[in-house]
């Protein structure tokens, strides 16, 4: 069924089954249900087949190089504050590759929604580990199983105290939905880390496997908490989805802006003060 | 949100900027001296430089100043020279004729600068076998005062004391620098010195040129690292990201203290790679953005280098050159990155490269970059150095209104396709949120909505759009500037400018003319016919291999000899005389 959001004439480069279609499909429901403006929004993305998703949605798009979405997106949302700007990837893309970004975008705390496809596997490469990817995962690579220990990327948010952290299974689709809003109504930085099955090249981690090993957070977890968030954070068993953590603090545009929102590109210098500036030397 | 405007709407159909007029004007005169002071790091000698270079102007001369300094926070040996002249001049001299040692290593480090003439100022505790010292009791009177810290007061004192110079302007100049509570011993350090350097007016101190005060009173004194960057302000950069980096750092400070001013957006980035994909966000949402760095950290950029072409997503990039590769001499000079500004990324995408000579071309060509990056929806990587970016020197009153002010980016409708073929290959730019249409940029090979494509066709058809774009800017490539007539070109790029203009003209040899190059890449072969008839072209390039001379034969330009030199430092005048004197000599 067509939607409003959707690209005309695209012909999709994902598998059959991906949970990428769904984490599309319900961004599409999200952006049209809260009424933002896709002439005002932007998604940016790097490489992989995440990072695909701005190319089949009817919005503004940055698509640039592998791990460098977030880097991009604060500048973006810095030089037109109005925009909404959403960075998407998965999860070699956004904890890999972009893995310093990922650490001082939270820092930063732009106004973005932050939205990684997790699959614990590389899928565009052929299925080799990614940075999530669970100890003893087998791959062409990883031949006796993966040594490393799996990157957590709530808990690295948690410790930078990013302002809102979540993670979300696509397969419980409903439950997934109300945290993506949450993400866009929150001011500042959101992270949804979004568990999303690679049907091709990772057979451990499946629908069914996400299914049993995640539960929703119980609705008495505070999530004004840091503490309480990151103890969450590290449970394993299962895995806990949900708003791990949420608070508020002002934004790198703010911080950078004070209130002025104005687009970059409506504003010029004062050459009578450039002159003068330039006459005290 | 679409009710706002662009300001300075512009389109690549309006014929391109040209830079403000300026007619050179011979001055009389050309009397020198120089003062070269040595120090540790930490002791305030380039406050010293500035009090100095400030009074100098000030009492009506011109002034040079270059330092260099060793990669440590305290200690070690830097110099600073200063060249005081009835003329204008922009370029270090090797020898001196006033040397001032703050401390027993400096004599040591400068050594090989002093000549017999040399007339050689250091405190009473310091002394030398071979060198020949006149005493000045710094140590002494800093005791009095109470601190190390009042030395470089004493010693501006002492110089203005041995040249009888007003102690009220060496006041004025110090009173820019110290707050209220420095202020007060600093000048009674410099009051002391004054009486002092008065005591040694005996000794064969070179004379001072004449003063031309009217001239010097007009003009501005500044180092070129804000000379670069009162250009980039004056082509509307409104965002820099950079990660600091010697010797790009002084445009990030320039900038970030003109952020209080004006709407200028500062963020130190994460790393390099950061900077340049922060500096293509802020295009693509409608900032003029630029990244400051030297040659290590442009090499982390080189893909998103790759991304502006690729996207065409227009970039400003400052790069300083120092000597590499990892990571060389952090805090001295050479032009070594010519290649890898030409060559970084991967694939074909069309770039500018702008080397600016002086600091009246710091601010033309900083702000040409903001144009021609928009214009040409490209990356524009402006060279500089060590050398260039530290050095202090004088420049006349610059008009910035006389800047034309564009930019290239328009209100979209919904039928609107970012990559829609042109007759010139460049399709007009649109920003999110002005307009009606949906802005996309990409990585990925496309077509002209900007989805990924993998046509043979298409590929083929996008690959031409781009190099049609580099095709038209070299149309618009600002020619060499040729100063003077004659068989043997003398030619250069960049930061050695002045040092071959002074050359020249102190040989006064009338088969030698300069060719200096600001716009480097890509060249334009008409503009190169003429080297084509001179009998002899040398170039004269501060780095191992010749990178701009091998640039040239590329182009069938007969290079006969290459003058270069690879040891940290940019050329000095005398030190370059001797050379091109030897290597002409013999020519027909």
């Amino acid at each position: 069924m067509k939607h409003p959001l959707d690209r005309t004439d695209i012909d999709n480069a994902w598998c059959p089954g991906c949970g990428n279609f769904a984490i599309l499909k319900l961004l599409k429901e999200v952006l049209t249900e809260l009424e933002l403006d896709p002439k005002n929004t932007v998604i940016v993305s790097g490489i992989g087949q995440a990072a695909k998703t701005p190319y089949y949605i009817g919005t503004h798009m940055f698509c640039g190089l592998h791990g460098r979405a977030l880097p991009v997106s604060a500048a973006l949302k810095l030089s037109n504050p109005a925009l909404t700007v959403i960075a998407e990837g998965g999860d070699g893309d956004m904890y890999g590759e972009g893995g310093n970004h990922f650490l001082h975008t939270i820092r930063r705390n732009p106004d973005i929604v932050h939205i990684v496809h997790n699959n614990m596997v590389y899928g565009l490469t052929k299925g080799q580990a990614s940075p999530t990817s669970q100890k003893g995962f087998k791959t062409p690579v990883q031949v006796k199983g993966v040594n490393n220990e799996p990157f957590n990327p709530v808990s690295v948010a948690l410790a930078l105290k990013a302002g809102f952290v979540s993670r979300v299974n696509i397969g419980n689709y409903t439950h997934a939905k109300s945290v993506l809003k949450e993400a866009f109504l929150h001011k500042g930085y959101a992270l949804v880390d979004v568990f999303q099955p690679c049907v091709v090249f990772n057979k451990v981690n499946t629908y069914k496997w996400f299914k049993e090993n995640t539960a929703e957070i119980e609705d008495s977890h505070d999530s004004s908490n840091l503490l309480s968030a990151m103890q969450k954070a590290l449970e394993n068993a299962p895995v806990p989805i949900g708003i791990f953590y949420q608070t508020m603090q002002s934004t790198f545009e703010e911080n950078l802006r004070g209130d002025d929102t104005r687009a970059l590109y409506s504003l010029s210098h004062d050459i009578d003060k450039l002159q003068l500036l330039f006459g005290a030397y | 949100m679409n009710e706002t405007k662009v300001p300075f709407e512009a389109t690549i159909s309006d014929q391109a900027v040209s830079l403000p007029e300026k007619r050179e004007e011979e001055l009389p005169g050309r009397d020198s001296i120089s003062i070269l002071i040595g120090g540790a790091a930490g002791t305030g000698i380039m406050t010293l430089e500035k009090i100095l270079t400030g009074a100098f102007k000030r009492s009506g001369y011109f002034v040079f100043s270059t330092k260099e300094y060793m990669s440590r926070v305290r200690g070690g040996s830097n110099t600073t020279l200063l060249r005081i002249a009835d003329a204008p001049v922009n370029a270090p001299c090797w020898y001196t004729d006033i040397f001032i040692a703050l401390d027993t290593d400096a004599l040591s480090h400068a050594h090989e600068r002093l000549t017999d003439h040399t007339i050689v100022l250091a405190d009473e505790n310091i002394t030398h076998e071979e060198i020949e010292i006149t005493k000045i009791p710094v140590s002494r009177a800093l005791k009095e005062l109470g601190g190390r810290h009042y030395a470089n007061s004493y010693v501006t004192g002492v110089i203005f004391g041995i040249f009888g110079l007003d102690e009220a302007v060496l006041t004025e100049s110090m009173e820019a620098l110290f707050d209220e509570e420095e202020i007060h011993k600093n000048k009674a350090a410099m009051h002391q010195g004054v009486v002092y350097g008065q005591s040694l007016k005996d000794l064969p101190f070179p004379k001072l040129p004449g003063q031309l005060q009217q001239k010097t009173n007009s003009m501005h004194l500044m180092d070129g690292s804000s000379a670069s960057g009162f250009g980039f302000l004056a082509g509307g950069c409104n965002m820099i990201t950079a990660y600091p980096m010697s010797p790009s750092t002084g445009v990030l400070n320039f900038m970030a203290s003109m952020s209080e001013h004006f709407t200028l957006l500062v963020e130190q980035s994460e790393d390099e790679i950061a900077s340049l994909n922060m500096v293509l966000g802020g295009w693509f949402g409608g900032a003029r953005a630029m990244t400051s760095t030297s040659g290590g950290g442009f090499a982390l950029m080189s893909e998103a280098v790759s991304l502006s072409g690729m996207s065409e997503t227009p970039a400003v990039i400052y790069l300083a050159q120092r000597p590499g590769p990892a990571t060389g001499l952090p805090t001295r000079s050479e032009q070594g990155d010519l290649n890898l500004a030409i060559y970084s990324g991967h694939g074909y995408f069309g770039r500018i490269v702008l080397a600016p000579g002086d600091l009246q071309e710091c601010i033309d060509f900083g702000y040409l970059a903001f144009e021609l990056a928009d214009r040409y929806q490209m990356p524009v990587i402006t060279l500089s150095d060590q050398y260039l970016a530290d050095s202090i020197g004088m420049l006349k009153r610059v008009d910035f209104s006389a800047y034309v002010q564009r930019r290239y980016i328009l209100p979209t409708d919904a039928l609107y396709e970012r990559y829609k073929f042109t007759e010139n290959g460049i399709t007009p730019r649109g920003v999110p949120g002005l307009g009606e249409g949906l802005v996309v940029s990409t990585s990925d090979e496309h077509d002209e909505r900007g989805q990924i494509t993998e046509s043979s066709h298409m590929r083929d058809k996008m690959v031409k759009k781009r190099k049609k774009k580099i095709s038209l800017a070299i149309l618009e490539a600002h020619s060499p500037k040729v100063m003077g007539e004659g068989s043997i070109a003398v030619i250069g790029w960049g930061s050695t400018k002045g040092v071959i203009t002074e050359v020249l003209r102190e040989l006064a040899d009338p088969r030698l003319f300069q060719v200096h190059f600001v716009w480097v890449h890509p060249l334009d072969p008409r503009h190169l016919e003429m080297l084509k008839e001179t009998k002899t072209n040398i170039v004269i390039e501060n780095n191992v291999t010749g990178e701009f001379s091998d640039i040239l034969k590329k182009h069938d330009i007969d290079i006969h000899h290459r003058i270069l030199q690879a040891d940290g430092f940019a050329f000095f005048t005398d030190l370059l005389k001797e050379k091109l004197y030897n290597l002409v000599k013999e020519q027909k």
